[in-house]
């Protein structure tokens, strides 16, 4: 596997095929005398930005954490979870057991709840839209 | 049956969404200050965008995968930053400019300012976005654009000499005003091949469910919807070229533009071109807005589809209700939307090479296309797209200086 290739900035999908977000980070386990084990990868904000900028970074994980949005630290996925890697990487996960969706939940609930005209759409379940 | 039906709908589709207030401006303009000699543009724009949407939706027929995701994914965060933010950039300023033409269109038909129309129409625009589908958005504003159909009518009533008209597919210097003359020809080719006609394309593609069985509607519905835009674009210019040109008429504003049909068509003319205006910027206000969701949604992974309801993909409708609203506070502002128009068709020609090289590399890429990556022939069409792409960039800017409007 090449990871940055296979793995880093991919699509993620959890076991019900709903998008979580990308591979922004990869948790490497350095071992004496070894070679490093992929021991996870990482999704969020915070992460995404430091590799861009740790500033940038560590600004985003402040505003997430004042605004009530998450704790801004990233949702961390062992890779004993990861069953695919690939343009698409499948986790063994339930999404919504993890915080990726928090800017969702906020969005929902300072803006989207708040328009009082009721949005059309189909309303079919994200996993099986595939 | 099925796909003969896609292929019907997507060369209606090409007819009624190829055009927009850039394409309107520009090739009215061209015709009107250089008569039949930049035809050539629009052959040649036509021929790039008829390849390039053919390529997404064959990257996104066979991968599922939109240009926006594939991007984050082949060149990492680092490199899809820089076109993400020239992307929003540029898509909000031609939100506004499409919203502005929807705005003249009423001000045209109406006699009311067009900043006072900016909020309805912005309003309408955020409505059937928030309660419609993807199909909706599609197929009902591309069926409205049937209208434009005038352009070709008004184009064949003015009776304009063939050998004259074959002459201006060939590339020709004018004997004067060359810089303006480079300035209308990077500004047509930025509207004939927007950054946001590709990612749009290839979302479709994706909300639509497409697979490598629709390899040969997409082939068909890319090449005839493409080449009959492409020619209604270019009987403006030629109807430009015939009631403008002479008359020494510049086509700088809307009203002058409108001539080209109002002369030809009587006042029955003037009220299709308001009408025909209005549709095609409306329709392209509505593909702006969402490409504008489609392409933050796929470089950061969020749920995306026009087909969900608001509150299952909260990002996605917050980000085109927050871009609705900053477009239709520019109009309201009372910035000339021709203007606007222009600039916006000037840095599309400068943020183009950013996604469009990208895309050479990931069609070739069998992780992606399988055994339906680029043959030749596609390459070269794309990397003489990338390389005139490239030029058009690097002299946009200052030609918008020496000749802009």
């Amino acid at each position: 596997m090449h990871l940055v290739r296979d793995l880093l900035d991919n699509q993620v999908c959890d076991a019900r095929n709903r998008k979580m977000g990308k591979v922004d980070g990869i948790v490497l386990v350095l071992r004496e005398g070894r070679p490093p084990r992929v021991a996870a990868i990482e999704l969020g904000m915070s992460t995404l930005l430091c590799r861009i900028s740790e500033r940038l970074a560590r600004f985003a994980a402040r505003l997430e954490r004042r605004w009530g949005i998450s704790d801004g630290e990233p949702v961390r996925i062992p890779m004993a979870r990861i069953k695919r890697v690939g343009p698409d990487v499948r986790a063994e996960i339930d999404a919504d057991a993890t915080t990726v969706y928090d800017w969702e939940r906020w969005l929902d609930r300072v803006l989207i709840e708040r328009i009082p005209i009721r949005g059309g759409g189909t309303g079919e379940p994200e996993g099986e839209r595939k | 049956m099925k796909n003969l039906l896609k292929v019907a709908l997507g060369v209606v589709t090409g007819i009624g969404g190829f055009l927009d207030a850039g394409t309107i401006a520009t090739c009215a303009q061209a015709g009107a200050l250089f008569g039949f000699r930049l035809l050539w543009v629009v052959a040649l724009g036509t021929l790039c965008i008829i390849c390039l949407s053919e390529m997404v939706g064959r990257l996104a027929a066979v991968s599922h995968h939109t240009l926006a995701g594939a991007i984050r994914e082949r060149f990492g965060i680092r490199y899809h930053a820089i076109p993400i933010v020239a992307e929003v950039f540029l898509d909000v300023i031609v939100l506004s400019a499409e919203i502005g033409g929807v705005a003249i269109a009423l001000q045209l038909l109406t006699g009311v300012g067009f900043p006072w129309w900016s909020v309805p129409v912005a309003a309408g625009a955020w409505l059937l976005l928030w309660r419609g589908t993807f199909d909706v958005v599609e197929d009902g504003v591309a069926l409205l654009g049937l209208v434009t159909l005038c352009f070709a009518v008004a184009a064949y009533k003015t009776h304009p000499p063939l050998r004259e008209m074959l002459t201006g597919l060939l590339p020709s210097l004018p004997p004067q005003k060359p810089a303006q003359y480079w300035f209308i020809a990077v500004s047509m080719m930025g509207s004939l091949i927007c950054p946001y006609v590709l990612n749009f394309y290839s979302s479709g593609a994706v909300e639509e469910e497409w697979t490598e069985a629709d390899l040969g509607a997409n082939r068909m519905a890319a090449g005839l919807g493409m080449s009959f835009g492409g020619g209604l674009s270019a009987a403006l210019l030629v109807a430009a070229a015939m009631v403008l040109h002479p008359k020494g008429i510049d086509g700088n504003t809307y009203e002058e533009i409108r001539l080209t049909v109002s002369i030809p068509l009587g006042q029955t003319g003037a009220t299709l071109f308001a009408v025909a205006l209005g549709v095609t910027c409306f329709g392209a206000a509505l593909q702006v807005a969402l490409n504008l969701s489609y392409t933050l949604a796929q470089a950061f992974g969020w749920n995306w589809s026009e087909n969900l309801e608001p509150a299952d993909d909260a990002r996605f409708a917050t980000t085109y209700t927050i871009a609705i609203l900053v477009a239709a506070i520019v109009v309201a502002i009372g910035f000339d939307p021709l203007k606007v128009t222009m600039l916006a068709m000037a840095f599309n020609a400068v943020v183009a090479p950013l996604l469009v090289l990208p895309l050479l590399i990931l069609m070739n890429d069998q992780d992606y296309l399988g055994a339906h990556t680029n043959g030749w022939f596609s390459n070269t069409v794309v990397a003489f797209c990338t390389l005139l792409a490239f030029v058009m960039g690097i002299v946009a800017i200052p030609l918008q200086f020496m000749g802009g409007t």
